[in-house]
């Protein structure tokens, strides 16, 4: 038995003095009412209701138990309000990388409030985005993978100072030559050209700063190990530290840095994308697991984190191989 | 070897100017990574400057300096015939990039031409060759003789792929890594990079080796002029020689690379008649098979040292 519906058809039918009423306020039936009143009355082993005369009226039992019958209802009432505010405000931790542009983040938290989730987004380096979904203190984040097994691949590139806008810009010469393709980077063209005001001491390859985002172990030691193969100096590669500061040293020319594109379009500086997409960033978007259950990112979700993090839909890349390397005689001594 | 002094090297020089130069050169090395020893020496006037002289270093390619003086010494003195044929199987032969070990059909050559090969492109199978006639014992015990106490030389050419290949597979980048994570531990996992099994040199050694060859104060004066003869043909150009082409000046030289070792000696005369040996012996913590930079870097140091040094 039902019993909340039971006591609502009962309590209805006191405050209406009438079964018909009755039902037209409960939305149902007068039969299904009369029925739900006959199985309660049954259930208490007593008449609620003196159905003799033409005017149904209540008995002394029927008046007896109503304050009780109201009270249920009142209190399931409130378990029911209770439960749905709860729903709201817990908060569900999604955790992000630090460069995520705030319009598609926005839409991230938009998209949870119209499902009734609330959506509490955090920028966190990547060992502590894995660490929350760990710990379940976050409910979902993109997790850093090597880019050839992600589910979300984002190009990396470097930026660099746009070059100065030209005296009177090329307003009457409306895109004179445009870009037929955007050529990619390669880590080797990096390397100062000899030769060239060369004379106290070498020019400096321009330095190339990563952000704690690409500050993952197996990110940096490709990073360093195809700068190195490049013909590059070790010291090429450093920390950015401050993002403000590296912003302003990208901007002004003196370094480059190492982000996505909607980061660098977002701070007006020049991107062009590393040609080894071995060096590109991977994502898979994580759900904590809450009591052992294997937990999933709504699609919906999976698709805005997607384009919040500025993943691409490119071709799948491989690993980073030795190929062209002519071992074995690399082992031996060699000049 | 207990690593590289992390910290300044100790500089040597006969003036404060050539001690400036000296320190530019540390200072010039550290700054792109690199460890090791470099030292010049005028031939004549025997001034110097340079720093951590005296460390011992493993060798690589350039032991076939103090090895083809002894055969070259073994030719002038009637126990060698340097027209005798040796016949080489590349079956059975050495690994190496260059010359008889890169061959891939049996070839006979000449002792004589062994010991150009050897030098002129480094050749580990035509070293290996050579070693079958003047066993390493003897070149070892050859350099005692003569008091080359900063030079050893302990196993042939082979040893240092047999080592590299056995401790890492075919994998160059994994032996590499091995070879930069035991210089700073200093426990050797590839026994032809430790001072204990290594064929070693210092660069102290190495210059006063040069500079006897270069004014006949060692072996038979035909060997040692065989020897800067060949030693003038090798093709390598990028280290020590990088800044010193000039139709005015000549190098005789001789590299060694190993992993993260990029070594050259050799000699620089002037047409002045400026005679300057010199050593070169670098590690660095590069993961890359070619470090252009640091090849250039020597090649810098080897001038502002030359520069420095001439009359």
């Amino acid at each position: 038995m039902d019993l909340l519906a039971h006591l609502e058809a009962y309590v209805a039918a006191v405050d209406e003095a009438s079964f018909s009423r009755a039902a037209e306020r409960l939305g149902i039936a007068q039969p299904l009412l009369s029925r739900r009143i006959k199985t309660l009355e049954e259930h208490f082993d007593g008449q609620l209701f003196d159905r003799s005369r033409r005017q149904v009226t209540t008995t002394e039992l029927g008046h007896l138990l109503l304050p009780y019958a109201q009270d249920v209802l009142d209190r399931a009432q409130r378990l029911g309000h209770v439960a749905r505010s709860a729903r709201q405000s817990a908060v569900h931790g999604v955790g992000v990388p630090a460069d995520c542009g705030p319009a598609a983040l926005a839409r991230v938290i938009r998209a949870g409030a119209e499902r009734g989730i609330t959506f509490g987004v955090q920028e966190l380096p990547p060992d502590e985005r894995e660490a929350g979904l760990a710990d379940t203190s976050l409910a979902y984040a993109l997790v850093r993978v090597p880019p050839e097994h992600a589910a979300l691949r984002v190009p990396l590139g470097l930026a660099s100072a746009p070059p100065p806008a030209p005296e009177g810009a090329c307003a009457d010469r409306p895109e004179v030559r445009q870009r037929t393709r955007r050529r990619a980077i390669h880590l080797e063209d990096l390397r100062p050209p000899r030769g060239s005001g060369a004379t106290r001491g070498r020019p400096a390859a321009v330095p190339l700063l990563t952000m704690i985002e690409d500050q993952v172990p197996f990110a940096q030691d490709r990073l360093r190990r195809a700068v190195a193969r490049a013909g590059l100096p070790e010291g090429t590669v450093r920390p950015a530290g401050p993002m403000a500061t590296a912003l302003a040293e990208m901007l002004a020319g003196q370094v480059t840095l190492l982000c996505t594109e909607p980061f660098a379009r977002r701070h007006g500086a020049n991107w062009a994308p590393l040609g080894d997409a071995s060096l590109h960033r991977g994502y898979d978007a994580g759900a904590a697991r809450r009591r052992g259950d294997e937990a999933n990112v709504p699609d919906w979700l999976a698709a805005l984190l997607a384009a919040a993090v500025g993943a691409a839909a490119t071709a799948p890349t491989t690993a980073p191989d030795a190929a062209g390397e002519d071992a074995p005689s690399r082992l031996a001594a060699r000049g | 070897m207990s690593a590289a002094p992390a910290n300044r090297p100790v500089c040597v020089a006969d003036d404060v100017d050539l001690l400036d130069v000296a320190e530019a050169i540390a200072a010039d090395w550290a700054a792109l990574g690199v460890r090791g020893s470099f030292l010049a020496r005028h031939i004549d006037t025997g001034e110097q400057l340079g720093f951590a002289v005296d460390e011992p270093v493993p060798l690589a390619s350039v032991v076939k300096v103090p090895l083809a003086l002894v055969a070259l010494d073994r030719i002038a003195a009637g126990k060698l015939d340097a027209a005798q044929p040796v016949f080489v199987d590349p079956s059975t032969s050495s690994v190496g990039p260059t010359g008889l070990a890169a061959f891939r059909h049996p070839a006979t050559v000449a002792v004589g031409d062994l010991l150009h090969l050897m030098l002129s492109v480094s050749d580990n199978a035509a070293a290996d060759a050579l070693l079958d006639l003047v066993p390493v014992v003897d070149v070892d015990a050859r350099l005692r003789a003569w008091g080359c106490s900063g030079i050893r030389m302990r196993h042939r050419l082979n040893r240092m792929y047999e080592c590299a290949a056995g401790a890492a597979g075919k994998d160059f980048s994994l032996a590499l890594e091995l070879a930069i994570r035991d210089d700073h531990s200093g426990r050797h996992t590839i026994e032809t990079l430790d001072p204990e099994h290594a064929n070693l040199g210092s660069a102290a050694a190495l210059v006063d080796l040069l500079r006897r060859v270069w004014q006949d104060d060692i072996a038979h004066p035909e060997a040692t002029a065989e020897l800067r003869r060949l030693m003038g043909r090798q093709v390598f150009t990028q280290r020590l020689a990088s800044e010193l082409r000039a139709d005015t000046l000549r190098l005789h030289g001789k590299t060694g690379t190993f992993l993260h070792l990029r070594h050259e000696i050799g000699v620089v005369e002037a047409a002045g008649g400026d005679r300057v040996a010199m050593a070169a012996l670098t590690r660095s913590d590069r993961r890359a098979n070619l470090a252009p930079d640091i090849d250039l870097a020597i090649g810098t140091s080897a001038r502002h040292a030359f520069e420095a040094l001439r009359r």
